[in-house]
Order: C-alpha cells, then sequence, then structure tokens
C-alpha cells in the first residue's frame, strides 16, 4: 500500500527531514509512528501527501508512484488519503455538516450527494445529533471527530494522523483512537503519527520508531520505546 | 466542472462581500480610469467634428465685375470645375447677389437709402467654389491670378480658418496628454489596489485555503474564485462607466448643440459606437485585472 524507498529529504544544507527511510506499509494495518519533536515524523506526512518532495529515493501509494507527482495529480491523490491534525484545521464559520460538505464540494461532488453522504459519515464518528453545531460549541474531541469525518467522506484508503490526539485530554484521546481502530476494521490503512505513549502502547500494533531522520525501529506489535 | 465552476462563481462573490470596503474602492477605481479614457475618446470625437465643421463652412468667393458676361462666368466655372480638388462650384446671379444682400441688411436703413439712391443694382456675379480640404483654396486662388481673368474679377476671398484649426488642435492635444496621464495614474492606482484586494482576500482566508488543498481541491478551485472576483469587478466597473458616459453624454449634449447646430451628436456617437467601446474597454480591464490578480496569486498563493 506505502512504499518508501532509500528516502531522504533534506530541506538545506543544514536541515534534514528524513534519511533514507525504507518503509513498506501493507493494506489494512494499523502503524503508530513515533518520535521526538523534530524527528521527521511530520516531514513523512508531507511526503505522503505531496507537500513535500523526496529530495532523493521513491514513494508510491497503492503502486502509484507519486515521487515526481505532477501538480495536477495532487488534488488526486490527496482524495484518496484522508489527513487528521492536532489544530482540527475547521472552519469557524461553517457547521459541522457545511465543514465535512466542504471536501465533497471542492471535489465537485453534486449537491444531492453530498446531501447524502455527510450525515451518514457524521453518524459513524458519533455526531449524527450534532449537525448543525458550530465548532466552537463543541468540545475538542468532537471537533476532531468532525475532522476524521472530514476526512473519510472521500472514502480514502488511508487516513493519516499527524498528532490528531495531541490537543485532547485522556477521555477524548480514547474516543478517536476508537474511532480510528473502528475506521481500520473496516479495511482502511491507518497512519498514525503520535509521540502519547499510553496510546502506542495499548494499540498493540506495528510501531515505527523515528529518531533525526532515521528509522532506529520497525516492531510488529511495538511499543513506544523513547 | 460545471459544479465546480458555479461554486467558484459563489466563492468569488461571498470573497467580495467579505472585503466589501475594498472591492467598492477597485470598482471606484476602475470606473475613473474608464471614465478618463471616456473623456479622452469624447473629445477626440469632438475635435474631429470641430475641424470637419469649420472646414465645411470653408469656401472660396469670388466676385465678378458687374459687367461680366454670362459666357465669361461660364468659362471660369468650366476652368474651375476642372481641378480635381473642386468639389461643387455654384454661381449665384447679380439678381440673386442682390437679393441675398438686401436679406443680409434688411435692418439697416442706410445701406437700403444707398442701394434705392443708386437705383441700378451695382452688385456683379458671384461664384462660390469648395474643394476637398481647406488647403487647396490658396490654390485655386492663385490659379485665378492670370490676366484674362483679372479683367472681370474683383475679389477672391476664402475665411483664413487654418490658424482656428491649429488651435483647436493644440488645446484638444493639452487636454488629450492630460488624460492619457490620468488614465495611465488610474490604471497604475487600480493594478496596485486590485493587487491588494486579492492578497488580503487570500490572507484572510489562509486557513480555508490550506484546508481546500488539504482536502483535494484542484488548483482552479483554489484559484479560479480570485479569477471570477477580477471578471466581476471588470463586468461592473465596465457596465456602470457605459450607464455614466451614456448618461453624461445625454447632459452635454444641449451645450455641444449648440456649437455644432445638431442635436444628441454626442448620445449618437455613444450609441452608435457602444460595442466597440464596450469591447475594447472591458478587454482592457479584464487583462489589468487577470494580470494584477495572477501576480497576487503568484506572490502569495502556494497550491
Amino acid at each position: 500500500m506505502i512504499t518508501l524507498k532509500g528516502v531522504t529529504k533534506q530541506y538545506s544544507s543544514d536541515s534534514l527531514g528524513l534519511h533514507d527511510v525504507h518503509v513498506h506499509i501493507e493494506p489494512g494495518e494499523f502503524v503508530s509512528v513515533v518520535g521526538a519533536s523534530g524527528s521527521g515524523k511530520t516531514t513523512l506526512v508531507k511526503l505522503l501527501i505531496a507537500e513535500e518532495r523526496p529530495t532523493t529515493g521513491r514513494i508510491s501509494i497503492g503502486g502509484w508512484d507519486i515521487t515526481d507527482i505532477p501538480q495536477r495529480d495532487i488534488p488526486l491523490l490527496r482524495r484518496q488519503i484522508g489527513v487528521i491534525f492536532q489544530d482540527f484545521k475547521l472552519l469557524a464559520k461553517k457547521t459541522v455538516r457545511e465543514n465535512v460538505a466542504f471536501a465533497l464540494q471542492v471535489a465537485g461532488e453534486p449537491r444531492a450527494r453530498i446531501r447524502a453522504i455527510v450525515p451518514k459519515v457524521l453518524d459513524i464518528v458519533g455526531l449524527g445529533h450534532k449537525l448543525d453545531r458550530y465548532p466552537h460549541q463543541l468540545s475538542g474531541g468532537e471537533q476532531q471527530r468532525v475532522v476524521i469525518a472530514r476526512a473519510l467522506v472521500h472514502r480514502p484508503k488511508i487516513l493519516v494522523g499527524d498528532e490528531p490526539t495531541g490537543n485532547l485530554d485522556a477521555i477524548n484521546t480514547q474516543e478517536i483512537i476508537e474511532i480510528l481502530k473502528k475506521i481500520n476494521e473496516f479495511g482502511t490503512t491507518i497512519l498514525l503519527v503520535t509521540h502519547n505513549r499510553e496510546v502506542v502502547n495499548q494499540l498493540r500494533q506495528r510501531v515505527i520508531t523515528i529518531h533525526n531522520g532515521k528509522i532506529i525501529a520497525d516492531e510488529k506489535e511495538g511499543k513506544y520505546r523513547l | 466542472m460545471f459544479i465546480s465552476f458555479g461554486r467558484s462563481i459563489t466563492s468569488a462573490f461571498q470573497d467580495i462581500g467579505r472585503n466589501l470596503s475594498l472591492s467598492v474602492m477597485t470598482i471606484l477605481i476602475l470606473i475613473l480610469m474608464l471614465l478618463s479614457v471616456n473623456t479622452l475618446l469624447l473629445i477626440r470625437f469632438l475635435t474631429n467634428q470641430a475641424t470637419r465643421s469649420i472646414t465645411d463652412q470653408i469656401d472660396v468667393s469670388i466676385y465678378f465685375t458687374p459687367t461680366a458676361t454670362d459666357e465669361q462666368i461660364a468659362e471660369v466655372k468650366k476652368y474651375i470645375s476642372a481641378f480635381p480638388e473642386v468639389t461643387e462650384v455654384i454661381r449665384y446671379s447679380r439678381a440673386e447677389v442682390l437679393a441675398q444682400f438686401q436679406t443680409q441688411y434688411e435692418g439697416n436703413p442706410a445701406i437700403t437709402a444707398s442701394l434705392q439712391e443708386l437705383g441700378d443694382n451695382p452688385l456683379g456675379p458671384t461664384m462660390v467654389v469648395k474643394t476637398r480640404s481647406a488647403k487647396d483654396y490658396q490654390k485655386i486662388i492663385t490659379a485665378l491670378a492670370v490676366p484674362e481673368y483679372e479683367k472681370i474679377v474683383v475679389a477672391k476671398t476664402f475665411t483664413d480658418t487654418a490658424k482656428a484649426i491649429d488651435r483647436i488642435h493644440i488645446i484638444t492635444t493639452q487636454v488629450e496628454r492630460f488624460s492619457v496621464v490620468l488614465t495611465a495614474l488610474f490604471a497604475i492606482i487600480a493594478f496596485l489596489i486590485i493587487f491588494n484586494t486579492i492578497r488580503v482576500a487570500i490572507y484572510t482566508q489562509r486557513t480555508e485555503i490550506s484546508i481546500k488543498k488539504l482536502v483535494g481541491a484542484t488548483n482552479w478551485f483554489i484559484r479560479g474564485p480570485y479569477f471570477i472576483e477580477s471578471l466581476i469587478f471588470t463586468i461592473i466597473s465596465v457596465s456602470l462607466t457605459a450607464l455614466l458616459v451614456f448618461f453624461a453624454a445625454r447632459f452635454l449634449d444641449p451645450y455641444v448643440a449648440v456649437v455644432f447646430g445638431q442635436s444628441a451628436i454626442l448620445t449618437n456617437h455613444v450609441i452608435s459606437n457602444i460595442v466597440w467601446l464596450i469591447g475594447i474597454q472591458f478587454g482592457a480591464v479584464l487583462l489589468l485585472t487577470i494580470f494584477s490578480s495572477a501576480l497576487a496569486m503568484r506572490r502569495h498563493l502556494r497550491v
């Protein structure tokens, strides 16, 4: 599903994002990527959504080599990878329903289809009863669930979370992890970038540990080791 | 495709609404720029009209002695008509000249009394010659300066309007130069304001833009609304300017009619050239707005 072969990302002569990274992630896997701040975790996410391009090496997703992906194809790639961030990135002046619908609108989906899909996806994340609330009327956990719903509307094969629980308390963190597990059970590959020890240890799934841009550990059923 | 286009249009109107004061300012500056262009065009039109009107009034008058015979006058007419520059030769008999003279001085008892005292018609026949252009008149005057005609021609005159035409051209050239400078100034201001309007729009929507990129919006979906915004600015400013010019022409027509003796001269000119006027101005303003928007996006919008 996701393959990185000898990927290096050099931002400048004294700033290295990733160094000679080799990773292969199978479809349906739930992989946690752990590492200290500045270790290269976010660089990995940016490379996967083509926000950055590797200096050397090759990246492919679902057999599609995206190393030199043309600018015009990036939107197609991003519709196949759902991304959730620590800072939610919700539109404050749009309701829950509108925030999720927005992702379909930009993809040119017809209005009728948007009306049909959005409530269903919000039901999956448990927000079917808060369609007309605004982000500021929701808790942090609920806001993150809206973001997950927005990431899911395109039915992505991969869901990437960049510190999605970073701003949440323990209870909300648990809720989000449960939702991610549920999504994974439906077959979506999950790549969870985090430095939350409890979350990683509780998942008992594959863990990739990055340090100074290099993979220092890749365990099938790993633990947080930093 | 059509759905995305429709959403881009909606988004463009939302942007205009969010930055209403800047949008209004942009449209106002574009209107000022277009008004100065239209002033320039109308001045040029009026100058041409004035020159043509003055030229139309010029003619050479040849005054014959009262003793000049019809044959002699016919010969002069034949000679003058042979010049390719001559467009019209009108001959007035002695009686016609007297009648014109009497009509002209109808209210002058001294002249009427003098004519009655003379008894006989003291005026000779007259010939009025019109040529293609004002500069040809001197040629006709020179051509008549031959001994055989000197005996029967009392006087040859033509009103020297060349100086008046030159003066009109000097004044209008100055006004045109001022209008060109003013137009260029407004174009620069419009460029800067549009650039800033788009820059502010990009800045205020940076979160929305980053989310659009994140969820897979195409370049067109992100950039399209700003181009459509430029198109909306163009349509509104050109339409409002066309209306303003039309009403200004109607307002000025009575004043222009005093000079040219024709009614609705400006309005008719605007109406008969409306497609050309709007088309050219629409194209020019669209180029200006698209160029400044594109530059603002290139500098401030990373897609």
